[in-house]
């Protein structure tokens, strides 16, 4: 039995095994409701207006977006940077939940992962389209070739970006699929249909559930797990190193990779509250998704915007501080008061004084403020990435080559088009496969019940 | 291959639990549990630590001193190139490939290995002793060859809902 200091019961209802399997199960047996097929035609919609943002960039090249000589990183590296936060999600949530023995999470990580390989997913598209030539996109790896052979600068943050963001891509699709075998089987044994029974049967790689097998099992997860912790907190570090390692005024500093990464957490939890309200309304799964999950997310949320809250303003200080004119005129001239004040303070308010809200319970029990202060800090991390990226490059150091930055419809086509990618993947998903860890929630079902009976 | 095998039934997990306890005072090997999800409590009665986390440590050694090599025969020994009159050999930014190149290595060869050693493999049938076993039943598999005393008795009498001999 798995002990915990949690008081009270993770899972409501006092359900039986039967019951936990019977209830998660559900929506992979039934036939989607209406809500499902309306947001896949969105979805689909999406995907076209993507299809045909990506059609424009191939056809005419990068001319095609708002980016210019002097703004040369445009919503391409914003939402490339935005959708990795996003994708942080997933992992942060198994592992350091799992290292912390938080046993809440058990409900909530299956789809937390999902959302992470289909936000990383998003993410790798905007680099490789910005390299202008995608077929040729293998030149970044190491490989054989006729040029020299031309190997690659190994110094470079951009190189290093590759392989963090494929380790990355790959650590979490193994996690996500190897934590769900056990419930591939589950389904594979409850199906009626031969068709079905054969799918899951060729996925869930004959799993019949010996204890010798989930003694390997349990060891191959926690290894994995071990391997992922510390790759996702180098993995946005890699791509704060991408900012920092340059000269650009903003982006020239030390604080970043610390302070991306809490930033990734931080709008990855957002996403999964957002997320996890929406599914809870939808699908029956109040029972394991409760109420004090949701609490417990707000509180972590509050505790990343304090410690977003405290980077904003140490940023301002050192700009002040250090007695670098270009900082300081990037920071307080530029950001705070000049073209990208609204910007800013957009991203202020959002990330750093929305939250704080949660302090207080009342807005941590409603489910409107908690759905509307998780989309504010989806908002909100979107502009940060906007005002760091934009407003540095804009205003740099030679005032003659400033110059102003506005996206174009393929730009905005191509975010709709993730979007698309995004939920189309997430509904497949719900469809397919069971949202939340059936084996994983049978192991805490019966929490908080037997002490009760012990007492009695 | 199988054989003739006591297989007792649960539907509780304490109970499965207080019956393995009682198997294994009463000297009964037991074959392997089926159950709905990874107990602790049986996996630590049952099983053998495995030795998958030795196995990793030694992937992920082999994986970081190959990346190292490569990376230096191809940046100092292959095509030695000047980035801006940085040395050739530079460490620092080689640690970070290191780093990630054996977190992939260790990964992905863990994976294989546990796949290698489980024997599992897409579209395998899967073997298990009655329906349930990933629903909401344990079952204790017990070799008909090991049963010296009285098992039936000693697993009912711990709340088992079903017994049955038969091949497995």
């Amino acid at each position: 039995m798995i002990r915990s200091h949690f008081k009270g019961v993770l899972v409501e209802g006092n359900k039986t095994y039967a019951e936990v399997t019977r209830d998660i199960a559900l929506p992979t047996e039934t036939k989607p409701s209406r809500w499902w097929y309306a947001a896949m035609t969105l979805a689909t919609l999406a995907l076209l207006a993507g299809a045909w943002a990506l059609y424009e960039t191939f056809a005419y090249g990068l001319g095609t977006w708002g980016i210019n000589n002097t703004v040369a990183w445009g919503w391409d590296i914003i939402n490339f940077v935005w959708w990795i936060g996003i994708g942080h999600a997933g992992t942060a949530f198994t592992i350091f939940l799992l290292i912390f023995r938080q046993k809440w999470a058990s409900s909530i990580n299956r789809t937390a992962e999902a959302m992470t390989v289909f936000a990383v997913l998003c993410a790798a598209l905007f680099p490789l389209l910005h390299m202008g030539r995608p077929w040729l996109a293998f030149y970044i790896l190491p490989y054989p070739n006729t040029r020299g052979p031309l190997w690659l600068n190994y110094n470079s943050p951009l190189f290093w970006d590759v392989l963090a963001i494929s380790t990355y891509l790959l650590m979490s699709i193994t996690l996500w699929y190897f934590g769900m075998i056990p419930d591939l089987a589950t389904i594979r044994d409850r199906s009626k249909s031969k068709f079905k029974k054969t799918i899951y049967g060729i996925f869930a790689m004959g799993w019949s559930g010996s204890a010798i097998q989930y003694n390997r099992y349990e060891s191959l997860n926690k290894i994995l797990g071990g391997l992922a912790a510390p790759l996702v907190i180098s993995v946005h570090s890699i791509v704060a190193l991408d900012f920092a390692v340059s000269v650009i005024p903003g982006w020239h500093t030390t604080i970043f990779p610390p302070y991306f990464f809490v930033g990734a957490i931080f709008s990855g939890f957002a996403m999964v509250l957002t997320i996890m309200i929406m599914l809870r309304k939808v699908l029956k799964i109040k029972d394991f998704v409760t109420d004090k999950h949701l609490e417990f997310i707000a509180r972590v949320l509050q505790f990343g915007s304090l410690i977003i809250g405290s980077s904003y303003l140490m940023e301002i200080f050192i700009a002040w501080y250090s007695g670098v004119e270009y900082e300081a005129f990037t920071f307080l001239h530029v950001r705070a008061s000049g073209n990208f004040s609204s910007d800013f303070w957009i991203m202020v308010l959002c990330n750093a004084i929305m939250p704080q809200f949660f302090w207080f319970k009342k807005f941590r029990k409603s489910l409107f403020w908690l759905f509307i202060i998780s989309i504010m800090i989806n908002i909100g991390m979107w502009f940060e990435r906007f005002v760091i990226i934009v407003s540095s490059l804009s205003q740099d150091f030679l005032p003659a080559n400033w110059a102003t930055y506005k996206p174009t419809l393929v730009d905005i086509g191509l975010y709709v088009g993730t979007f698309g990618l995004f939920m189309a993947g997430m509904l497949m998903f719900i469809r397919f496969i069971p949202i939340i860890a059936i084996n994983e929630v049978k192991g805490i079902s019966k929490l908080g019940y037997e002490e009760n009976k012990e007492k009695e | 291959m199988s054989k003739k095998s006591v297989i007792g039934v649960f539907d509780d997990e304490n109970r499965v639990v207080s019956a393995i306890k009682k198997l294994k005072e009463n000297k009964v090997k037991i074959n392997d549990v089926y159950g709905p999800f990874a107990s602790h409590d049986i996996l630590s009665l049952v099983t053998k630590p495995t030795r998958l986390p030795h196995l990793a440590f030694i992937f992920g050694a082999v994986a970081a001193i190959l990346t190292f090599l490569f990376v230096y025969y191809t940046s100092v020994i292959n095509y030695p190139l000047s980035y801006g009159g940085k040395p050739t050999f530079s460490f620092p930014p080689m640690v970070v490939i290191i780093y990630l190149i054996t977190i992939l290595g260790t990964a992905t060869l863990t994976v294989f290995a546990f796949i290698g050693r489980t024997a599992m493999y897409p579209g395998k049938k899967a073997k298990m002793p009655g329906i349930g076993a990933m629903d909401d039943k344990f079952f204790v598999v017990i070799d008909q060859k090991n049963t010296v005393a009285d098992v039936e008795s000693l697993m009912r009498n711990s709340g088992a809902i079903e017994i049955r001999h038969e091949e497995f």
